[in-house]
């Protein structure tokens, strides 16, 4: 339950930081709920990816839907991949990857809890 | 491990920390593909919904009174203003809206300043736009603009709308290419305006074959030249139709100095600049009694480049004392060509040359100065500052003399190598108001006053068409010209003679025109302009006339015309050279008798003489036509730097005579003016030639070789509609401006080719088609090749295209000059209000 509730807070916070900081700063709330939640090392990556991943493809998806794939054809044409949905899967790749390293950075750096 | 743990942790971070700078930096041709990707704010963010929309209630900060858009199905404004400032500023902010990427890179490109966003591979084009005065000439009519009030205000009012939409924008809004080249859109100025200007004066009158032309008069015979190289292709159907008599002229033409002051001579080496095919277009206008409505028609296609976002974008300006509709030219206020409540104008670029080259001699011991007239001069220097992107600045110094810019010299040249100092004098260069010309066609209620008008219009010259409901129709071949001497500027000129300076000017007034012919009809079509009457001399960068032979065969068996009937004309595919040498090509192949030669001389024979869009028949003869002409002009011209053939029409004419052949061996047997040292022809080929008809079966062969190998080509590479269908092999395309071919659209299914009406050769073609009917109700259809919306992941980005390849228009939408509008076609609205 917590990692579910991790997972959304990082795709609620990431979506609300890019709307007005650069698009990075996904990296950046990744690594600070990870550090706050502190999973362990795997299971922080895919918190990170989930999360991160999560805001990107309902963005995508969103976009994509309501645009019905011009612009993602386009863009897959453009980066030499055969449609539209792996343009989708690459941005969702991409931006995950960022949120789960970033994540897993936090987990590792989180300062244990001596009482635990 | 506690310990150990940490340090994995710092070293992912620093990981993490790399990628996202990795991927928020453009790598070589790559963008920055985390920036790019993001989807809230990079590429996803152009995904426009299909059904956005686009009603909006605006408060724009400069806007006077309140101003009203309605946007109708094809997403075309009809703005509607209380003043001419308020309509000229939403007619900026609306063009930046949609095209704002377009207008930044299409005025850089004007300027010389493309490698300050994509890198020194632009450097070259940056500093030959720079060397022949682009800026010079946009500075100069700038001065011209804003010291009319008229145009000073409507671009002001045009430079604050489009401001006021780029201080708007966020990352998030730009336009994808911005995206993609990694910059952000600058301020808008006066300036740009002019330079886009001046960018279209290149386009149309940048071409000149004055320095391919030098070299040829030295050494082809005087008569030889002349054949090849006629001033005007003899049995021209001009622009003025023959036996219209000119007014008695005010200027008598100036006395020509002897050749041996006018024109340098050149060596093989010295050349530059290799000619390019010009542009074309097609206009021509009905009157009343020729039409089946009594009203007269008016037809235009300009014909440019094929590009996306379009060059052209349809808008409607209402205010007091103006409605108008047509095709804008984003970049500038008003109306470029289109309609008003009273009359209708259309343009095709008119090709009297107005760009000239001079040899300038420097002074041996003072690098600042150069000979004229006996005197020592000196250049005034004009310091270019080219930016580069990720390199140092480049710094060139541009000579100016007393006729120009020194374009080329020792410090800069072209692909074959120019090491003599010319100078270019182009009226581009010159202090012209063309804004004030628009400016007042758009507003014009009758015949005087577009005359009024269109006499500010002074280069780009261009041939006008003119209807309005009166019943009067009319064409102007209107421009500034300059009361030349017989020659003057066919060829580089002496540039250290008074005699050869560009002379006085010829009072517009004066310009070829003609009101109501008795012929009920006129048709420009880039051909020679007049006949041997007008009074004044000039020569052609690009006179052509297979179009207007066409036209004109067309037209003058016209009755009772409608307006489909000019649709059927303007998407015409009649190859007038087909029809004129074909049936002599194939006597000459009679002989021939393998089973291939069998198959395409019966291919031929039953062929229309149409480059329909699925005939095969004129992808081979087009094919054949090209070794033709290469095996006939080859040997002429092969140690001819800077290769300008004979026109097709010219060919045409001397097949059709047989001179060609004549030509040819008398150019065979003797090889000493060709300078053909080093390169002997065969005594075998010297025989044969000979031989009237060998050419013809030799490029006939050579045309089976090359479609053998280019089918086998293609079926190799993917599966396709028969490639041998006209438009397969020419594959029209309308280009992304930045040569991306995923926002490209290629190998359409449109018939034609640049000497058929309807123009459609691969990059180039009718850019705007338009057809106006002016009765009691303006009856008004249209079409481009693309679509309102710069933007690729718009739906309107390229949903013209389609109806343009069939042939198909759109009815124009013009709306009474009025405060409301009840018009179900109507489907989004802007209210605009001041703030």
């Amino acid at each position: 339950m917590k990692f579910f509730l991790g997972v959304i807070l990082i795709a609620v916070l990431s979506a609300l930081a890019e709307y007005f900081l650069p698009w990075w700063t996904i990296a950046v709330v990744a690594f600070l709920v990870s550090l706050m939640l502190g999973f362990k090392p795997g299971k922080s990556f895919l918190l990170g990816f989930l999360g991160v991943g999560l805001c990107w493809f309902s963005f995508a998806m969103l976009h994509d839907y309501s645009n019905e794939h011009i612009l993602s054809t386009r863009m897959a044409v453009l980066f030499k991949l055969p449609n539209y949905g792996l343009f989708i899967l690459v941005t969702v790749f991409v931006g995950g990857l960022v949120g789960g390293l970033a994540s897993w950075a936090g987990a590792l750096l989180k300062t244990p809890n001596p009482s635990r | 491990m506690f310990f150990m743990k940490r340090i994995f942790g710092i070293v992912l971070l620093v990981v993490v920390v790399v990628l996202v700078y990795v991927l928020d930096h453009p790598i070589g041709a790559m963008p920055a593909i985390g920036r790019l990707i993001d989807p809230v704010n990079g590429c996803w963010a152009n995904a426009e919904p299909v059904n956005e929309d686009f009603s909006a209630n605006l408060k724009l900060k400069g806007v006077a009174n309140n101003v009203t858009v309605w946007f109708d199905e094809q997403l075309v404004p009809h703005v509607h203003a209380a003043n001419a400032h308020d309509v000229y500023f939403i007619e900026g902010y609306i063009h930046a809206c949609f095209r704002l990427w377009q207008i930044d890179m299409e005025t850089r490109a004007a300027a010389g300043r493309v490698s300050e966003v994509v890198g020194d591979k632009a450097l070259k084009f940056d500093r030959k736009q720079r060397r022949k005065g682009m800026g010079y000439g946009a500075e100069n009519s700038l001065r011209a603009m804003e010291a009319d009030p008229r145009t000073k205000e409507m671009m002001d009012a045009y430079t604050e709308g489009i401001n006021n939409y780029i201080a708007s924008l966020n990352y998030r809004h730009l336009p994808l290419e911005y995206k993609l080249m990694g910059f952000a859109p600058e301020k808008w100025t006066n300036l740009k305006t002019a330079l886009l200007l001046k960018y279209m004066a290149d386009d149309l009158t940048g071409k000149t074959d004055d320095i391919a032309m030098s070299y040829l008069r030295d050494v082809l015979p005087k008569e030889e030249l002349d054949l090849l190289f006629p001033d005007k292709v003899p049995g021209s159907s001009p622009v003025i139709p023959k036996g219209t008599v000119f007014e008695k002229p005010s200027l008598s033409v100036p006395v020509a100095p002897p050749d041996s002051i006018a024109f340098p001579h050149f060596k093989a080496a010295d050349f530059g600049e290799r000619h390019e095919d010009g542009k074309g277009s097609n206009n021509w206008v009905l009157s009343g009694s020729r039409t089946a409505s009594g009203a007269p028609i008016l037809c235009n296609d300009p014909h440019l480049g094929l590009n996306l976002p379009s060059l052209w974008y349809e808008i409607q300006l209402q205010a007091p004392g103006l409605n108008v509709y047509g095709a804008s030219l984003p970049g500038t206020p008003g109306v470029i060509i289109g309609f008003n409540d009273s009359l209708t104008w259309g343009f095709t670029n008119n090709y009297r040359d107005v760009k000239d080259y001079y040899l300038i001699k420097p002074v041996a011991e003072n690098r600042n100065k150069y000979w004229f007239s006996g005197k020592q001069l000196d250049y005034t220097k004009r310091v270019e500052h080219i930016l580069v992107k990720g390199k140092p600045e480049v710094i060139d110094t541009v000579n100016y003399t007393i006729h120009g810019p020194v374009m080329y010299d020792e410090h800069f040249s072209e692909s074959i190598g120019m090491k003599e100092n010319l100078a270019v004098c182009w009226m581009a260069h010159r202090a012209t108001n063309e804004m004030l010309a628009i400016y007042l066609m758009n507003r014009a209620g009758n015949y005087n006053q577009f005359v009024d008008g269109i006499l500010n219009f002074q280069c780009p010259a261009q041939n006008m068409a003119y209807a309005d409901r009166a019943g009067n129709i009319a064409v102007w071949g209107q421009g500034q010209f300059v009361n030349k001497w017989k020659d003057q500027g066919k060829y580089v000129m002496n540039g250290s003679d008074s005699s050869t300076l560009w002379g006085q000017l010829i009072p517009m007034r004066e310009n070829p025109h003609v009101l109501n012919p008795a012929q009920g009809y006129v048709a420009s079509a880039n051909q020679s302009v007049t006949d041997d009457t007008y009074p004044y001399w000039y020569n052609g960068s690009g006179f052509v006339e297979l179009r207007a032979w066409r036209i004109n065969q067309v037209l003058s068996g016209t009755q009772k015309a409608t307006v489909e009937d000019m649709f059927k004309l303007q998407n015409d595919t009649y190859s007038w050279l087909a029809a004129g040498t074909l049936p002599l090509l194939l006597k000459d192949i009679d002989s021939l008798k393998s089973p291939l030669a069998k198959k395409y001389r019966g291919l031929l024979s039953e062929w229309d003489y149409r480059l329909g869009a699925a005939s095969e028949s004129a992808t081979f003869f087009q094919i054949w036509w090209n070794f033709l002409s290469k095996d006939k002009y080859e040997k002429i011209f092969s140690n001819i730097p800077n290769q300008l053939w004979p026109l097709q029409e010219r060919t045409m004419q001397l097949l059709q005579t047989d001179k060609l052949y004549k030509l040819n061996i008398e150019l065979w047997d003797q090889t000493k003016p060709y300078e053909l040292s080093g390169d002997h022809i065969p005594a075998e080929i010297l025989i044969r030639a000979g031989e009237p008809h060998y050419l013809s079966r030799k490029s006939f062969e050579e045309a089976i070789d090359s479609i053998k190998k280019f089918e086998r080509k293609i079926s190799a590479f993917r599966k396709t509609d028969n490639p041998l269908k006209w438009y397969y092999a020419k594959n029209t395309t309308v280009s992304h401006l930045a040569k991306i071919p995923a926002f490209s659209y290629d190998h359409l299914k449109i018939g034609g080719w640049g000497n058929t009406v309807n123009a459609a050769k691969s990059d180039h073609g009718p850019s705007w088609r338009m057809v106006v009917q002016m009765g009691k109700e303006i009856e008004a259809y249209g079409v481009y090749p693309g679509g309102q919306s710069g933007n690729p992941g718009s739906k309107y980005y390229g949903n013209f295209i389609q109806n343009w390849v069939d042939g198909k228009y759109f009815k124009l939408l013009f709306l009474p000059n009025a405060d409301k509008q009840e018009n179900k076609s109507i489907k989004y609205v802007w209210t605009v209000k001041g703030g």
